[in-house]
């Protein structure tokens, strides 16, 4: 019971169980400001929430506010318009179904129980989303919030991820001023997006933007692209784009860089051109990063806000209103049963898109790359 | 250990000598600082701001001014009193929005403050602004620092030119815009437009519209209101009147800057300031604002029309247009029916009911500051504040416009166009009930925004307006709506 | 170029081949590098314009932004400070003194809050000079939220590199299903969320206990790390309106601790994913000796691992840093008077209805981006590397 022993033991004991103590503290963060406040929002989500003077007073509805966009009032703000319906998307739709349908039956085999009730999960948001897309744009209808915020994702990380590598690959040729080059793509990255969107509609503007005498040249000077929804939607990629592509730019960077010079070396003394090179050589090496980056940058791409807010406020009518945009609205409205249940909605959506885009590219490619 | 114990002891002196630290005077509210959250300025804040310096130099009360985007007015005001953050003292926003905070307890009486002031004049306020605007349930609960409600604004050259009299209706509306869009009436050989309009989601498009909808389907007073059935609160919305309010509204769009789904009041003021509008739906504002030393195109050639009318009124029973007659439409003037809208109400203050004595105090006297005439009369002839007239000194004659720099001609017009709209039997109010803000502020302008992006049809958009409309009634409670729509429509008090 | 001909024979090689292909193992083609260089070149424009533009506008006056677009300053027209003066003007608490005595109140309230348990002062009300203090606020939160983010998340991912856990599956479901109980409870029920929190902590001693021993099943590290890392997945938006409940029943609404803490929690994953890579890559046998020695493991973390790590962690907090510095999202909901961060004061500007004051709002977007430009740079050292590239790996 010496003074000395006794520190020691109590140091011991904490020493033992260091593990915890590391751990603890992310954990607890993690479960009580994400996890809890997620399950807590379910409960938002399936109410009708109401300040009064002593507190919040909760009326449960059930599932209206979901059904709210999917059949009710909502529906052609979140869904797009959905009727009248083509011949052609009809047949497109059958076509995807069809094929989803026969996938998911061939990896009965290969899959254990729970990998099935992935896929069909899987399986079922890829039969919706195609659904909503064949009955409204490409039956000629407007898109909603839902496909607007898929359109920003998919559409833009597209086109980042072919310009990011494009420049990445540039950089990775032995060529002066890497570094300088290195610099100055990574700056956007930084930018604030309230920032960079304020920018892009200083510059965007007709009339006193600096594009201004180009416009004049092609004699489009009366065009505004705010007032169209798909010109709109566009301007945002590219904003969005300007600000991200450094983030694929360094990543792939990276990866090229990490590109073994010998086998490169051989190939070109053995006379193969450099598109050879790149598609035999480079391109499996590098392809399982690519996933990565597309995976993460899909992720951030889904809860796009700031932009669409500063240089549209939402666009021409609801145009480019993403999905968490839509919410912020709607909770600027005191409705903040709605605005958690879109809140939740973009989380399936990110969640299946994501973890199957993780499980059947990203793993299928690594899987398919250490055979 | 030395420097640090000497630099502790230095950091603890120097604190002690600094809570001490004496002020410049003693004045009668020394040390207090009143928060107030209000739209970004200089419109509205930046007069609050500057007045708040004259507060202090007189009483030693801070005024700090927040400013948030006015979508976000309302919304912040609300989570900060009814969660008792109590980070806000006073709000400054539409007179109509304090129903709904009353309704929460929200709000302090202003009654015994009024009593024991010698300044404020109360009498003097107009009784539309006086009763309707400051009385929550009979209860004095906001003091209005300015009086809103749209007008009709024309260029009287342009339409002098063009050998046309000053529209009467909408329809004359479309008709003159029409005949002047594509002129240039600045001089600077650049085509110009007919009508500016600020068409801009989650800005002010949705008090325009009710402009053109109020003299459509308010025909029997005040007291009627032109947005619910009053016995039922079922929506008024899904019928002719306001379908054809809808269609007229989107029809000047064609006559209109290109870019006007995207300007809110900031930009239609910049355009029409340069001289390229010929027709305006605005506030009280370009009146004065014609003066500014950036308006010298539009100098004294922007005039007022209080109101513009229908010829055509809504039959509430079969939901289907008819011709005014005198029966249906006991305030018509020669077979037109006028309804000026009293867009907003004006921008009034409140106090938070929670705060502290000291600041409710402080801040009762800064309101009462602002509004009295002293001052008040000088805030309303200067456009960029953002104030318009609202006392009957500053309406009864046009010497204080004239003094401002007005000619004669258009003072009396500008003064006359504002006391008939005061003066009409038939003005249409704003909303005054709980969820205002969410009826129109939200709903009704995201549907408008999407009927004039051509997202949707106006049937669907007015289906749409009244589903919402009717989850929002649900909300608060039938019963408690129909009440509060009486004790806002009915007497007012 | 006459005796052209000539010389592609003496070298062997057609012009063809002069232009496309490379002379030499590890360079470039004639072609090839014009083509680079410009498409670099014309990519460095693009990236740069919005910049460029930004800045000139701030220096621009009323006429210089509504006569059409001017492009070159002193040339086109005159740059004034304006825009800048007009930040610094509207209240009249920006002026030099004002804003060091306004460091000074700051410095005081931090002393206050610190020997609050001990000695009670009053802390003084700070005067508001608005850019100020959003610009403080903006400085304060991002950087206690950085170092809190960073720290904690450094510590869990070396723990997730070096230690192995197992935890039961099933006392996590047991803890889910409790945590809604609890929910269901506090917000139907209308029981007070201490009794409930208290009722359900027993039960789920009590239930771990005797019911868990029949789920066998159990996670490994590669679980936990995962399920860190894809909290990224989660969209602010789902959770910021129960946060901002919790925040008001603690009443830490519109205060720097509540901002602190959700900054550090959005961006955990992202340090736990970065830095466990680094931490994975410090050899063993280093740790290994230095345990054999007798050191405690938060002695290793502190001095063996950490110090091999610093590139990684320097990176790893300008990243944090920058990200907390751009967040606009939490910070609405939140803030309402005391706590407005830059964001927050650009997106209100830019609603308001002055029309087009661009060069004011140029002016504080300047004020938003020189700071994290300088970061930026400063961080490219350490990406060019390759130090992130480990991480890339995973």
């Amino acid at each position: 019971m010496a003074g000395s022993s006794q520190r020691e033991s109590w140091g011991e004991w904490v020493d033992r169980h260091s593990g915890t103590f590391f751990i603890a503290p992310a954990v607890t963060l993690i479960l009580i400001f994400a996890i809890f406040p997620t399950i807590y929002s379910m409960f938002f989500a399936m109410s009708r929430v109401r300040f009064t003077g002593d507190g919040l007073k909760f009326r449960f509805v059930g599932f209206r506010n979901f059904s709210k966009q999917f059949f009710g009032t909502d529906q052609v703000h979140f869904l797009g318009r959905t009727e009248p319906v083509s011949i052609l998307a009809m047949i497109i739709f059958a076509v995807i179904v069809v094929s989803v349908l026969v996938w998911l039956y061939r990896s009965r085999k290969i899959a254990t129980w729970v990998g099935m009730l992935g896929r069909t999960v899987s399986a079922s948001m890829a039969i919706f989303l195609t659904w909503v897309l064949c009955a409204s744009l490409l039956s000629g209808n407007s898109i909603g919030t839902l496909y607007t915020t898929l359109f920003y994702v998919l559409v833009g990380c597209g086109i980042q991820f072919v310009i990011g590598t494009g420049l990445a690959f540039i950089c990775s040729q032995p060529i002066h001023g890497k570094n300088f080059f290195r610099v100055i793509f990574f700056i956007p990255l930084m930018v604030t997006p309230l920032g960079v969107g304020y920018a892009m509609k200083m510059i965007a503007d007709i009339t006193k933007g600096p594009f201004e005498p180009l416009l004049r040249l092609f004699g489009i000077e009366n065009w505004v692209w705010s007032a169209d929804a798909w010109s709109a939607r566009l301007v945002m990629v590219v904003g969005d784009s300007w600000q991200w592509i450094p983030f694929i730019f360094i990543c792939m960077l990276a990866a090229l860089e990490n590109v073994p010079q010998d086998h490169v070396e051989a190939a070109q003394v053995d006379g193969a051109s450099s598109m050879q090179i790149f598609r035999e050589i480079t391109w499996p090496q590098v392809v399982p990063v690519a996933v990565t980056v597309l995976l993460i940058r899909a992720v951030e791409a889904f809860k796009i806000v700031d932009l669409p807010n500063i240089m549209t406020g939402g666009g021409p009518g609801t145009a480019t209103e993403s999905m968490t945009l839509h919410s912020l609205f709607v909770w600027r409205a005191n409705d903040m049963g709605t605005s958690a249940a879109i809140g939740y909605l973009l989380l399936i959506l990110t969640v299946i898109v994501c973890a199957s885009f993780f499980n059947y590219v990203v793993l299928g490619r690594l899987r398919r790359t250490k055979a | 250990m030395q420097i640090r114990r000497s630099l502790l002891g230095l950091i603890v002196g120097a604190s002690a000598l600094a809570g001490l630290s004496p002020a410049a005077f003693a004045g009668e509210f020394d040390g207090v600082t009143v928060n107030i959250l209000t739209r970004p300025g200089y419109v509205i804040a930046g007069r609050l701001m500057e007045r708040g310096v004259e507060f202090e130099a007189a009483t030693g009360g801070r005024i700090v001014v927040t400013e948030v985007p006015f979508a976000e007015i309302f919304p912040k005001i609300q989570n900060d009193w009814s969660t008792g953050t109590n980070s806000i003292d006073v709000g400054v926003f539409a007179a109509g929005w304090g129903v709904e905070l009353d309704a929460a307890g929200l709000l302090e009486d202003l009654d015994p403050y009024i009593a024991k002031d010698d300044k404020i004049d109360l009498d003097d306020i107009a009784p539309y602004f006086r009763e309707f605007g400051q009385k929550v349930g009979g209860k004095t609960k906001l003091l209005m620092v300015d009086g809103d409600f749209q007008m009709v604004y024309y260029r009287k050259d342009v339409l002098d030119n063009a050998g046309l009299e000053p529209p009467k209706t909408w329809e004359d509306y479309l008709d003159i815009a029409s005949k002047i869009h594509g002129q240039d009436m600045n001089d600077d050989g650049v085509a110009d437009f007919g009508s500016c309009i600020f068409k801009k989601r989650n800005a002010q498009s949705y008090f325009a519209i009710q402009t053109f909808a109020a003299p459509i389907v308010q025909t029997h007073g005040t007291a009627q209101g032109f947005h619910f059935d009053n016995s039922t609160m079922k929506p008024l919305i899904n019928n002719d009147g306001w379908k054809k309010a809808f269609e007229l509204y989107k029809e000047t769009g064609k006559y209109g800057p290109p870019e006007e789904l995207n300007m809110d009041i900031g930009d239609t003021r910049a355009i029409f300031k340069a001289g390229r509008c010929g027709l305006l739906v605005e506030w009280g504002d370009p009146g004065p604002l014609q003066l500014d030393d950036d308006a010298t195109a539009i100098k004294g050639l922007l005039y007022a029309v209080s109101a513009l009318g229908s010829m055509e009124v809504l039959d509430r029973a079969t939901g289907k247009l008819v011709p005014v007659t005198s029966e249906n439409a006991p305030h018509s003037v020669d077979g037109i029916n006028y309804a000026p809208f009293a867009a907003f109400g004006g921008w009034a203050g409140a106090i938070n009911k929670n705060a502290t004595q000291k600041k409710k105090d402080a801040a009762y006297a800064f309101l009462s500051y602002m509004s009295q005439a002293a001052q008040s009369s000088v805030d309303v002839t200067i456009g960029a504040t953002g104030y318009n007239p609202y006392r009957l000194s500053q309406l009864a004659s046009p010497d204080l416009f004239v003094e401002a720099g007005m000619p004669l001609e258009l003072a009396v017009n500008y003064i006359g166009a504002i006391n008939e709209a005061l003066n009409s039997l038939n003005m249409a109010s704003d909303m005054k009930i709980p969820g205002a803000s969410n009826y129109t502020g939200v709903v009704l302008d995201t549907e408008l925004a999407r009927y004039l992006a051509g997202e949707i049809t106006v049937e669907e958009a007015l289906e749409n307006i009244e589903a919402g409309w009717e989850e929002i009634t649900e909300d608060f409670g039938r019963d408690e709506q129909i009440e509060y729509q009486r004790l806002a429509l009915g007497s007012g008090n | 170029m006459s005796d052209a001909s000539f010389k592609f024979e003496k070298s062997g090689r057609s012009l063809m081949e002069r232009l496309f292909e490379p002379p030499a193992i590890g360079k470039m083609s004639l072609v090839a590098k014009i083509v680079a260089y410009s498409l670099l070149a014309i990519w460095s424009v693009f990236v740069l314009f919005p910049i460029y533009w930004v800045i000139i506008t701030s220096f621009k006056d009323a006429a210089a932004v509504n006569q059409g677009p001017f492009y070159i300053p002193f040339f086109d027209f005159q740059p004034n400070l304006d825009a800048w003066r007009a930040q610094f003007n509207i209240d009249r608490f920006c002026d030099l003194t004002s804003i060091l005595r306004q460091v000074y109140l700051l410095v005081h309230n931090s002393f206050v809050f610190v020997v609050s348990p001990v000695i009670s002062l009053n802390p003084m009300e700070l005067q508001i000079c608005k850019i100020y203090l959003a610009f403080t606020n903006s400085v304060v939160i991002s950087v206690v939220s950085t170092t809190l983010c960073v720290a904690v998340g450094s510590m869990a991912a070396y723990a997730l590199a070096r230690v192995q856990y197992k935890p039961k599956f099933g006392n996590i479901l047991v803890f889910v299903a409790l945590l809604v109980l609890v929910i269901v409870a506090t917000t139907y029920a209308g029981v007070p969320w201490w009794a409930s929190s208290t009722v359900a902590l027993a039960m789920f001693f009590f239930l771990v206990r005797s019911v868990g021993r029949y789920f066998k099943m159990r996670l490994g590290n590669n679980d936990i790390l995962f399920w860190i890392i894809s909290q990224r997945i989660l969209p602010p938006i789902v959770v910021v309106i129960p946060v901002y409940v919790m925040f008001q029943a603690v009443g830490l609404l519109d205060t720097h601790l509540a901002l602190i803490i959700l900054y550090a929690v959005a961006n955990l994953p992202i340090v736990v994913w970065l830095m466990h890579d680094f931490f994975a890559n410090v050899p063993i046998e280093l740790e290994e000796s230095a345990q054999l020695d007798g050191a405690t493991r938060f002695g290793i973390f502190w001095g063996i691992v950490l110090p091999l790590t610093r590139p990684g962690l320097a990176a790893t907090t300008l990243l944090i840093l920058v990200l907390n510095w751009n967040e606009y999202l939490f910070a609405v909901f939140i803030a309402t008077v005391k706590v407005q961060t830059m964001p927050i004061m650009v997106a209100a500007k830019n609603a308001g209805e002055k029309g087009v004051f661009w060069w004011e709002m140029s002016a504080i977007i300047v004020v938003m981006i020189i700071p994290v430009i300088i970061m930026s740079i400063l961080l490219t050292k350490f990406i060019s590397k390759g130090v992130l590239q480990g991480a890339m790996k995973g």
